[in-house]
């Protein structure tokens, strides 16, 4: 509307403005002092240096809980697109008996708290010797990831025009073929969106971790969890930095694929 | 034109960072109750025009009189007029009734008087009894209708349509057109709606206003719209025509050539390089090939349309194309030679050519 | 797997294979129900346990945990406890997120999608780091506090940490992301050209907003509102840590007796009830929301 005052203009996108700032408020406040020097919180930094980062990199308990993050966020990115693409397939190529049962079954840990789900898979995984192991803490994250990866590679998978696969195969392609010529290349953007979200579901997640690891098979969220139990010094700022800076790549990646918005 | 009900004068729009105004001083006017037709093609600046008159955008200079009095600087929704959007922008979350209903409301009208001018409003666009309906249950025909509705309810000082008939399919548009000719008559609204279809404009309004690229091209009745374009533009976007350029060599008479030349009705200084435009269906089949104004060639095309004729003639280097009513007695064939011939009047001079 | 019979054209489907088919859906679907539907049996079962420590033993069946719940004032206060913060942060949220979600949805700046993007991404970084910012913010000698003092303004230290306030503020912002994505995707019938039809008919700026706006938009800030509300009741880790210790919520209260007590029929009935607040909840909004719809 053209009528619009200046005056309120400016005060609606001041106050955008200011809602965006306390969005981003922690992001913004962690990066800066990251490069405090000083052994406990405090603001505003003292003096500006990379020693937390230094520290950070010298800590063995931080450096080793990241590679253990860093290989169970791929092995659970791996899984749940592997799973999520099957899946994906029978929903929106398939009718059969039950499908709704099923799709209902994929959304469902959407609804249901985090911390219960946790609950329930460490009472599951506890008689089978797999907590505080690779195996137990994939699984428990493949649940709460499936549903993403089936979201973002239904969502290319619809978009596939089931003529252009026709055509090939009227053109001589094997369903074979068209499968791996025509339908995966078409859906891989979702393959590839569901599978960094994935990884970086498993990479931040703290919640079903804390109950299912301790020791061994730590992640770095739930190491990060512990040591603020006891101290809130830089070094934390500085791996939060880190942490944030892996997921501003996973966000522009996604948004660059398929859009944020529709990933989420 | 001073006592016309509408008068838009020397409006420009220029939207901020862009190179050329969208729309470039455009001035016409409209007298009480009659309908004009904003035409042309897309992104030429005729919906910019419409939302300008409305006053959802501020004209960059220019004003738009209503009854002698400049509106362009109230706000739209003090302007008191009605608008039937592309889409209809019918309130999803209220029954027809309650659209048609909420201006009247801000009006304050009281409750009863409400009722009873939403109940004539729906009576008037045949909508009688459909007001407790969700807009969700209505077909697009009858959104439409809630949309003039909803615009007319308030009797408005003047009726715009965006695009009215461009959501409809083919069936419902033409009776939709003869359905907004009639309420339009019948209301004695003033109205201008804006439209890229050339039938629709011609069909339905008044006075048409042709557009291109931001500025107005001719004002005038469908017939002078028609037969006397002014411009090779308006007589290009309007109808079929075969195009010459030529010397004039004496008033009235244009050397083209290749061809004989043509006689032609207008004013053009002799030795001025003009171009001319015949339409397909002024062209008639003539005995002799020594009439004036008449063209000799071989028949390359035709194509039957049941009523029509139409013939591309291959005539000294060019194509004409002409239509012929297919009960003309002997009608040509591909490949044979056929003579054509046309009256000066109907040789119009659409523009002068730069030399 | 077996591509060879996948149904690549989708021409055949009604009659493809229905081994196919069961090859699709098992990896899937057996992940799904140890990671998911498994656990949420086990849970139930375990409730009704007898409890032992670290463990519990599958042959009895009692109530014990639950009546040591009911009949605890402590649990009490922690529902309680737990209700307020939710029902705080999912209306400050809900407020702070609806001139963004507003925003974003009427803006034509070029920027619409990095702001968009800037608004939802914080979702992807992990609630531990953005409660540790948080823990700067509000922290003793953290922003705040040491702004208030270096412009004199207070003598002492605010305690913004180590409490609900400051567990509250953080988990506003923590779950203002899901509020904005909650309200973007509910915000579909909003339409420029229904506010301009309004303006048109003759409403004001106020007028948009409180018969067009408003109710356009009511259904999407109401899904918002129970998604916070929800995230919020069962959170811990924010709590937790925001909280100092000295925050008792349900999430907190499950986790300890979890790892720390070693109770897992306690846990296990504390996750229960947890899970049918969270129900019961959802019912009360999918009954708000018809009501708004018709």
């Amino acid at each position: 509307m053209q009528s619009n005052p200046l005056l309120g203009r400016i005060a609606w996108n001041t106050l955008i403005a200011l809602l965006y700032l306390f969005l981003l408020a922690p992001i913004i406040v962690v990066f800066i002092i990251s490069f405090d020097t000083r052994q406990y919180l405090a603001f505003p930094p003292e003096s500006f240096s990379f020693g937390s980062y230094v520290k950070v990199f010298q800590n063995v308990k931080f450096i080793s809980a990241f590679w253990r993050s860093l290989v169970i966020g791929a092995i659970v990115g791996f899984v749940a697109v592997s799973a999520g693409m099957l899946l994906s397939l029978s929903l929106v190529r398939y009718q059969f008996r039950g499908k709704a049962a099923v799709g209902f079954l994929i959304l469902a840990p959407f609804l249901v708290p985090h911390i219960v789900l946790a609950v329930g898979i460490m009472l599951v995984i506890a008689p089978l010797g797999l907590l505080d192991s690779y195996p137990g803490i994939v699984l428990a994250h493949l649940g709460i990831t499936i549903p993403y990866t089936v979201r973002t590679i239904t969502m290319s998978l619809m978009a596939v025009d089931t003529r252009v696969e026709e055509a090939a195969l009227v053109h001589g392609a094997s369903p074979r073929m068209v499968f791996w010529r025509i339908t995966l290349p078409l859906v891989r953007p979702g393959l590839i969106a569901g599978g960094v979200i994935a990884f970086l579901i498993s990479f931040d997640e703290a919640t079903i971790s804390l109950f299912i690891v301790s020791v061994k098979a730590s992640t770095l969220p739930t190491e990060i969890y512990h040591y603020l139990e006891y101290s809130t010094d830089p070094q934390i700022a500085a791996l939060s930095v880190i942490l944030i800076l892996i997921s501003v790549a996973v966000v522009m990646m996604v948004e660059k694929l398929i859009g944020l918005r529709k990933a989420l | 034109m001073a006592d016309h009900h509408v008068v838009i004068d020397n409006l420009v729009k220029t939207y901020p960072g862009a190179q050329k105004p969208s729309v470039d001083h455009v001035s016409f006017s409209l007298p009480r109750g009659e309908m004009l037709a904003l035409l042309g093609p897309s992104g030429c600046g005729k919906t910019t025009i419409l939302r300008m008159i409305a006053g959802l955008i501020a004209p960059t200079s220019g004003a738009i009189r209503l009854e002698g009095r400049d509106v362009s600087s109230i706000a739209v929704y003090k302007r008191n007029l009605g608008m039937v959007f592309q889409a209809y922008a019918l309130f999803p979350h209220m029954t027809v009734a309650q659209n048609v209903s909420f201006g009247l409301e801000m009006r304050k009208v009281s409750r009863a008087e409400r009722e009873e001018r939403v109940r004539k409003a729906l009576d008037l666009v045949k909508l009688t009894g459909l007001g407790d309906r969700k807009v969700n249950q209505l077909s697009g025909g009858q959104q439409q209708r809630a949309a003039i509705a909803r615009s007319l309810v308030i009797e408005p000082e003047l009726l715009l349509l965006d695009e009215p008939l461009s959501n409809l399919d083919a069936k419902l548009r033409d009776e939709m057109r003869d359905e907004i000719r009639d309420i339009q008559a019948r209301t004695g609204v003033t109205a201008i709606f804006v439209t890229h279809d050339q039938d629709e404009a011609l069909s339905m309004a008044d006075r048409l206003a042709v557009m291109s690229a931001g500025r107005l091209e001719q004002v005038g009745t469908p017939r002078e719209i028609f037969d006397r374009p002014q411009t090779e533009f308006v007589a290009s976007f309007i109808g079929a025509g075969t195009f010459f350029e030529g010397r004039v060599a004496e008033p009235g008479l244009a050397v083209v050539e290749g061809l004989k030349p043509l006689r032609f009705v207008g004013e053009a200084p002799v030795g001025s390089m003009v171009k001319l435009m015949i339409r397909p269906h002024r062209l008639v089949l003539a005995g002799s090939s020594g009439l004036p104004n008449s063209f000799t060639g071989t028949v390359e095309h035709i194509v039957y349309r049941g009523q029509m004729l139409t013939l591309n003639v291959r005539c000294g280097g060019r194509l004409l194309q002409a239509d012929l009513p297919t009960h003309a007695g002997v009608l040509p064939e591909k490949g044979s030679e056929v003579t054509l011939a046309v009256a000066p009047q109907d040789v119009t001079l659409v523009g002068q050519v730069a030399p | 797997m077996s591509a060879a019979a996948l149904p690549a054209a989708g021409a055949s489907s009604a009659n493809a294979s229905r081994g196919v088919l069961l090859m699709l859906l098992l990896p899937g679907l057996v992940a799904l129900v140890i990671t998911f539907l498994l656990p949420l049996i086990w849970l139930f079962r375990a409730s009704f346990a007898s409890s032992t420590m670290g463990a519990f033993s599958g042959g009895d069946w009692t109530v014990q945990s639950y009546s040591a719940v009911l009949f605890d004032p402590f649990y009490w206060r922690v529902a309680w406890n737990t209700l307020v913060l939710g029902f705080n942060v999912a209306i400050f949220a809900v407020i702070l997120s609806y001139p963004i979600a507003l925003f974003l949805v009427r803006t034509e700046s070029r920027f619409r999608g990095v702001l968009t993007a800037l608004a939802v991404a914080p979702l992807l970084t992990s609630s531990v780091v953005r409660t540790y910012g948080w823990m700067v913010i509000l922290g003793d000698r953290g922003v705040i506090n040491s702004t208030l003092q270096s412009l004199s303004l207070t003598g002492g230290v605010i305690r913004l940490t180590n409490n609900s306030f400051g567990a509250t503020v953080a988990l506003i912002e923590i779950l203002m992301p899901y509020a904005i994505l909650a309200m973007l995707s509910g915000f579909g019938r909003l339409n420029p050209q229904l506010e301009e039809a309004a303006a048109m008919l003759g409403a004001n700026r106020v007028k948009v907003f409180t018969r067009i706006i408003l109710p356009l938009s009511a259904p999407g800030v109401l899904t918002a509102a129970l998604l916070v509300f929800v995230l919020a009741i069962s959170s811990f880790v924010t709590p937790r840590l925001m909280g100092g210790g000295r925050v008792f919520v349900l999430g907190t209260e499950v986790f300890n007796e979890a790892t720390v007590t070693l109770n897992w029929p306690l846990a296990a009935a504390l996750s229960v009830m947890l899970l049918i607040l969270f129900s019961s909840i959802i019912l009360l909004y999918q009954r708000a929301l018809r009501a708004l719809e018709t």
